[in-house]
C-alpha cells in the first residue's frame, strides 16, 4: 500500500515536472524580451547622448567660426573705413596723382533739358 | 551528472561568495549612485562646467552717411603667468630686447609685478597683430613653468584717426567712454556684460554653452556729422588757426532747417586712439564749453529784438558821435567814426555807439526777455559732456553800463555753440531750433526736435536782407562768394584779463557767423578763432575761413553758385 502510495506520488510528480518547463520558457522568453528591450532603450538613450554631444561639439565650433567670421567682418569694415578715410584718400590723390581743388569758376553746371 | 558532498560544498561557498561579491558591487553602486549622488555630481561638474564672463560688443558710432566712425574690434592682450621668477624675468628682458614697444610706466609696472610674485602680469593689452607674432615667437623660445598668454578683448579703433575727435571723445583702456559721444552715450554704447555655463570635456573641448544672462551688445548709434563736411572743416580751421599763430579754433556747421550739426571742429584736436597722451586742455570741445564775450556779432541779437518789438524801421537814423560816446563813467567808441548811421548801417558797419542808442530805445526788460528767448544763458542739452550755459546775469544785477555794453556783445558770455543757435533762427524763418549731433540709434530715428517760433517772418526778412549788405558792402566783404548771397555778421572782441593781471599784448576774438545761400537757406556756420596773432578783426580772420569752408561745402551740397552762362552747359 504504501508502495502504491509512493508510486501515485512520482506519477503526480511527473505530471506536475512535464508541466514546469513550459512555464520557465515562457518566463525566460518574456525575461529575455524584456533584456532586448531594455538594451535596446539603453542603447539608444546612449546613442541619442553621444549624438547630442556631438551635435554640442558641433555647435560649438560653428559657434566659434561665426564669432570669428563676425570679428573678421569688424576687422574689415574697419580697414576699410580707415582705407577710405578722406585724410588718406586726399594724401593719395594730391600727391600722387596730382590732383588739386577746383576753383569755383572751374564748375561747370550740366543741365539736363525736360523736354 | 550528480555531485558529491565536497563538490556541492564547493558550488556552495563559489555562490556565496560570487553573492557577496555581487552584493558589494550592488551596495558600492547604491553608495556611489543614491548615497553620494550630489557629491559626485558636484565634483563632476567642478571639473567640467564653469562660468565664464563674456565682454559686450560695444555699439559702432555712423556718421549721417554710414560711414564708421568709430568700431570696435576684437585684439589680444598679452600677459605673463608668472610661476618662476627666474623665468618670468627672462621673458621679460626677451620683449624688452624685441621690437615691442613699452612706456617706462609699463615697464616698471611688469618689474615690480614679477618682483612682487605675482602670478598675472599684464604685459601690453590690445596688441597689434605684429606684436601677437612677435610675442609669439618669444613664447616658442620660453621652457619652464612661465609663460605668456593671450586673452581676447575688444579695441576701440577710430578709422578716421582726428576728424571729429571732438565730438566722439574717446575711451578708456576698458572700453568705457570718458569724453565726449563717448561718454555721453556711454550706457546705449556700453552694453551689458554677460555670464554663460560651459561644459567641457577632457580635452577641455566645450560641447555645451548655456547663457545665464541675456546677452546685450552695445547699441550702434548714427550721428548727423557728416564726416566729409567735418573733414573740409577741420582741415581749413587748422590752416587758420596755424596762419595766424591763434591759440585755438573752433567751427560748427548746422543744417539751417533742421538744426542737425554736420560738423563741429576745434583745433588744436587730437587723435581719439591716443587719449591718454592728450593734454585736457586740448579735450575741451570748445564749441560747446568755449565762453566769450561774443562782441558784434550780439548785435545781431540786438537788431533782431529791436525789429521784433518794432521799436524802429530798418531806415530810422541813429546818432554815432562821430565814434566817441559817454555813458556814466564809461566811454564807447567805434573803431571808424561816424556822425550819423541807419538801423541797418549801425548792423552793416558795426557801430558799437549805434548799438548802445538802439538798446537805448529798445530798453532794459525787452531786451534782456529777447536775449533770454533766443537760449542765452542756459544749456540746451546737445547730448555732449562739457557744454556751458555762458553768463547772463540776471536783470536785477545789470549796472547803468550794462545795456549799452550788452548791445555790443559785452557783459555778457556765450559759446559758439548758442551763437550759431541764435543765427540759425534767422536762417530758419525766426524758428528756435534745437542743435542736435545724435540721428538715431540702431535704426529707429529720435523724436525730432521741437522748434518755436521767436521771431516774425517780417523780422527775419529784413535781417537777412541786413545781414546780405555786411557780406556785400560792410565789414564782412571777405567772406563774398561768387554767385552765392551770404548773410553774415562779423565780431571782433577785446579780451578781457583777469582782474591784477599784468597786460604786455591785447588780445582778441574774431568771430563771423552767417548762413547761405540767403534767399533760401541751407547753411548755417559759425567761426571763432581765439588770440589771433598780427590780423584780429572777425572780418579779416574769421571771414576768410568761413569764406574757404563755404565754397567747399556748397559744392559737396550741391547748392550751385548763379554764374554766368559760360559755366552751364544745357543737354
Amino acid at each position: 500500500m504504501a508502495r502504491t502510495g509512493k508510486t501515485s506520488r512520482r506519477v503526480t510528480d511527473t505530471t506536475a515536472y512535464a508541466a514546469v518547463p513550459n512555464t520557465k520558457s515562457g518566463a525566460f522568453g518574456v525575461l529575455l524580451l524584456l533584456g532586448v528591450v531594455t538594451f535596446i532603450l539603453i542603447f539608444t538613450y546612449l546613442s541619442l547622448n553621444l549624438k547630442n554631444i556631438d551635435f554640442g561639439y558641433e555647435m560649438q565650433d560653428l559657434i566659434k567660426h561665426r564669432k570669428s567670421l563676425v570679428t573678421e567682418i569688424d576687422r574689415l569694415k574697419s580697414q576699410k573705413a580707415v582705407l577710405l578715410s578722406l585724410e588718406r584718400v586726399e594724401k593719395k590723390v594730391i600727391d600722387e596723382l596730382g590732383y588739386q581743388y577746383p576753383e569755383p569758376d572751374q564748375f561747370i553746371k550740366v543741365f539736363e533739358d525736360q523736354k | 551528472m550528480s555531485l558529491n558532498n565536497t563538490e556541492r560544498n564547493r558550488v556552495f561557498i563559489l555562490f556565496i561568495f560570487f553573492s557577496l561579491w555581487v552584493l558589494v558591487i550592488g551596495a558600492s553602486l547604491v553608495k556611489t549612485q543614491v548615497v553620494d549622488y550630489g557629491k559626485h555630481v558636484s565634483t563632476v561638474q567642478s571639473q567640467s562646467n564653469r562660468i565664464i564672463e563674456l565682454q559686450p560688443k560695444r555699439g559702432t558710432i555712423y556718421d549721417c552717411n554710414g560711414e564708421i566712425l568709430a568700431i570696435s574690434v576684437k585684439a589680444k592682450s598679452a600677459f605673463l603667468d608668472n610661476k618662476n621668477e627666474a623665468e618670468s624675468d627672462l621673458i621679460y628682458k626677451r620683449i624688452l630686447k624685441s621690437r615691442i614697444r613699452l612706456t617706462k610706466a609699463q615697464k616698471k609696472q611688469i618689474k615690480k609685478r614679477i618682483n612682487q610674485g605675482y602670478k598675472f602680469v599684464w604685459i601690453k593689452r590690445k596688441i597689434t597683430d605684429s606684436e601677437y607674432e612677435i610675442f609669439k615667437t618669444i613664447n616658442k623660445r620660453t621652457k619652464g613653468q612661465s609663460s605668456l598668454n593671450f586673452i581676447e578683448e575688444y579695441k576701440r579703433i577710430y578709422p578716421h584717426n582726428r576728424t571729429a575727435s571732438h565730438i566722439l571723445g574717446g575711451v578708456g583702456i576698458d572700453e568705457q567712454g570718458l569724453y565726449g559721444i563717448e561718454y555721453s552715450l556711454d550706457s546705449i554704447l556700453r552694453g551689458k556684460g554677460y555670464q554663460a555655463k560651459v561644459e567641457h570635456d577632457a580635452r577641455n573641448r566645450i560641447f555645451r554653452l548655456q547663457n545665464l544672462s541675456e546677452p546685450e551688445n552695445g547699441r550702434d548709434i548714427y550721428l548727423t556729422i557728416d564726416s566729409s563736411v567735418q573733414f573740409f572743416v577741420e582741415k581749413e580751421l587748422k590752416e587758420t588757426v596755424e596762419t595766424f599763430n591763434a591759440k585755438s579754433g573752433t567751427v560748427i556747421v548746422m543744417d539751417s532747417r533742421t538744426g542737425a550739426i554736420l560738423a563741429m571742429a576745434g583745433y588744436p584736436d587730437y587723435s581719439p586712439a591716443q587719449l591718454r597722451k592728450t593734454d585736457p586742455a586740448v579735450l575741451k570741445n570748445k564749441a560747446i564749453s568755449f565762453i566769450y564775450h561774443p562782441g558784434s556779432t550780439f548785435k545781431v541779437i540786438l537788431a533782431a529784438t529791436a525789429l521784433q518789438n518794432n521799436i524802429c524801421s530798418p531806415q530810422q537814423m541813429f546818432n554815432c558821435y562821430n565814434g566817441s560816446y559817454k555813458v556814466l563813467d564809461r566811454t564807447i567808441r567805434d573803431d571808424h567814426a561816424y556822425d550819423r548811421l541807419s538801423f541797418e548801417d549801425v548792423v552793416i558797419y558795426s557801430s558799437n555807439i549805434g548799438a548802445a542808442k538802439i538798446s537805448e530805445r529798445l530798453g532794459k526788460r525787452r531786451y534782456y526777455d529777447g536775449i533770454r528767448k533766443f537760449g542765452f544763458g542756459s544749456r540746451m542739452g546737445i547730448r555732449l559732456p562739457g557744454e556751458e550755459k555762458g553768463i547772463l546775469h540776471p536783470l536785477r544785477e545789470w549796472s547803468g553800463v550794462s545795456l549799452p555794453y550788452l548791445s555790443h556783445g559785452y557783459e555778457i558770455s556765450v559759446t559758439p555753440l548758442q551763437m550759431i543757435r541764435a543765427f540759425d533762427t534767422i536762417a530758419s524763418g525766426g524758428f528756435l531750433l534745437q542743435p542736435h549731433v545724435l540721428k538715431d540709434i540702431d535704426g529707429v530715428l529720435l523724436k525730432k526736435p521741437e522748434r518755436k517760433r521767436i521771431l516774425s517772418s517780417g523780422t527775419t526778412l529784413r535781417m537777412t536782407e541786413i545781414m546780405k549788405q555786411v557780406v556785400i558792402k560792410g565789414t564782412g566783404k571777405k567772406a563774398q562768394i561768387e554767385g552765392i548771397t551770404v548773410a553774415a555778421k562779423t565780431g571782433t572782441t577785446k579780451k578781457i584779463p583777469r582782474r591784477g593781471a599784468i597786460v604786455r599784448k591785447v588780445k582778441y576774438v574774431s568771430s563771423f557767423g552767417g548762413f547761405f545761400p540767403a534767399r533760401n537757406p541751407r547753411v548755417t556756420m559759425f567761426v571763432v578763432v581765439d588770440e589771433p596773432k598780427g590780423l584780429f578783426y572777425g572780418g579779416d580772420v574769421a571771414a576768410p575761413l568761413y569764406k574757404s569752408i563755404a565754397e567747399k561745402l556748397m559744392f559737396y551740397l550741391k547748392i550751385f553758385p548763379e554764374l554766368d552762362n559760360k559755366n552751364e552747359i544745357r543737354l
